[in-house]
């Protein structure tokens, strides 16, 4: 449980210092997607109920944040933490190159699946349009450097509740 | 059914975490008259959980946008304390200028209210104010400027003293509260005449010569008579305190307040002459000139 706040206490970090960065990065057209590696992370290491209320509460902050309908980056994240599961236990992702392109494709994901069921509760004229996608590329591409620094802080966390096991040599 | 669940309580967790989110998102994006019951409790449900989540990220997107806007703020601090240092000493040599422009203005009254008068302006350079010796200041104006022994020197709330020595370039001025000053005056109210001696120090001086029988109280206003060939008449001397009258004797004693606090002087006026030379009767230029 003080994994998860702490993940929580990261997350509500990275969604501040991704507010912050919007204005300086991109002059606000576009903005780098830091809670995706978040999740990503958790899809591939951590245990399924920590990992899902992290990922829950990771979208929840991103709902917030974005000011859209609630729930939508929720059950997104939950999406894309299921799909780093999966997708941790099928193909044999290793090393930050992979975990970055990982969390790159989850968040131009997101962005995708975001804009899809926008587009279909949105009436026709408000709907976003597809010119919004070349703008989650962006994000998408602006993400893949970003996440070396999250996946850093998060085998930090992960490292301050690892326990020795007794009679074990290294 | 209990053992059912917590056989699939990680994927039950899921799916509602899956599933709530999907509900609360119908259910916002459709327009309140449109709603269910069912979309009403799925609301109901988690409008508290935003609430608390929403209160955590703007407080800590505020905290963070403060921190970002405190980022420099030791160095404009020290640049701000810097600017009020400097602007505080401008301030200073404003209030100066201010405080010498007003005694300099009324100087400057002083003489156009007497345009028959020449008054050379001297700035005080030097006080010499010793309680056993002699009760000077030095003018940075000599003889060079124009400036004679015995000169009367003044300035705009009364008389100073008179010049008692003269060199090139400065002069010293013997002040109204020396021991061997005294002043030809009388009282402006009654035009009684007394003299008004120092005493030595800077604080009140002595009402000498002032007849018993003369019409004299206290708070009256002292000005020069003109008769002791060194100040003209009309001139403000200082007022009259404590007056002591006894059953017996022929004067009255009384202190006098000097007009001028010459523990302040800045800038004086010599009274170079009391009438302009091109407007004086040749008469009266004569003996002046052959004076000098």
């Amino acid at each position: 449980m003080k994994k998860t706040a702490l993940h929580l206490a990261l997350a509500l970090l990275l969604a501040a210092l991704q507010a912050s960065l919007l204005r300086y990065v991109g002059g606000g057209a576009f903005s780098v997607v830091l809670l995706v590696p978040v999740v990503v992370y958790l899809g591939f290491h951590a245990p399924t109920v920590e990992g899902a209320l992290g990922a829950a509460m990771a979208g929840w902050v991103l709902d917030v944040m974005a000011g859209g309908p609630a729930g939508l980056l929720t059950f997104l994240c939950m999406v894309l933490f299921l799909g780093s599961r999966l997708a941790g236990a099928s193909l044999d992702i290793h090393g930050k190159g992979g975990f970055a392109a990982a969390s790159g494709v989850g968040a131009f994901c997101l962005g995708v699946g975001a804009l899809l069921l926008t587009r279909y509760v949105s009436p026709a004229e408000s709907a976003p349009g597809a010119r919004v996608l070349l703008r989650v590329l962006v994000e998408s591409l602006v993400t893949v450097p970003a996440a070396l620094p999250v996946l850093a802080a998060m085998r930090r966390i992960d490292a301050l509740f690892e326990k020795e096991e007794p009679g074990l040599l290294r | 059914m209990l053992a059912l669940l917590k056989r699939h309580r990680e994927l039950l967790l899921v799916a509602v975490l899956l599933v709530l989110p999907l509900g609360v998102f119908f259910a916002e994006a459709k327009r309140p008259a449109d709603r269910s019951g069912l979309d009403r409790v799925v609301l109901a449900v988690t409008r508290p959980i935003e609430k608390v989540v929403g209160w955590a990220v703007t407080g800590t997107l505020r905290a963070w946008s403060n921190y970002v806007a405190l980022r420099g703020a030791q160095a404009r601090a020290a640049a701000l304390s810097r600017e009020v240092d400097r602007l505080e000493m401008e301030r200073q040599d404003l209030l100066q200028a201010r405080a010498e422009n007003e005694r300099l203005a009324a100087l400057l009254d002083l003489t156009r209210a007497s345009p028959d008068r020449t008054f050379l302006g001297a700035r005080v350079i030097g006080v010499r104010m010793d309680p056993k010796g002699l009760q000077l200041v030095t003018l940075d104006r000599g003889s060079d400027g124009g400036v004679r022994k015995m000169m009367p020197v003044l300035t705009a709330q009364g008389v100073v003293g008179r010049v008692h020595s003269v060199q090139g370039g400065t002069s010293d001025v013997l002040l109204l509260v020396d021991r061997n000053s005294s002043i030809a005056v009388r009282v402006e109210r009654s035009r009684a005449r007394a003299n008004v001696r120092g005493l030595g120090d800077p604080g009140p001086c002595r009402l000498d010569y002032a007849l018993r029988a003369d019409d004299l109280i206290e708070g009256d206003e002292l000005v020069t008579s003109g008769t002791d060939g060194v100040f003209p008449r009309g001139l403000p001397v200082g007022k009259v305190a404590r007056l002591r009258r006894t059953t017996y004797g022929l004067y009255q004693n009384a202190d006098v307040l000097p007009a001028v606090d010459v523990t302040k002087l800045e800038e004086v006026l010599v009274l170079a002459s009391s009438v302009r030379p091109a407007q004086a009767a040749p008469a009266a230029q004569a003996p002046t000139q052959g004076g000098r």
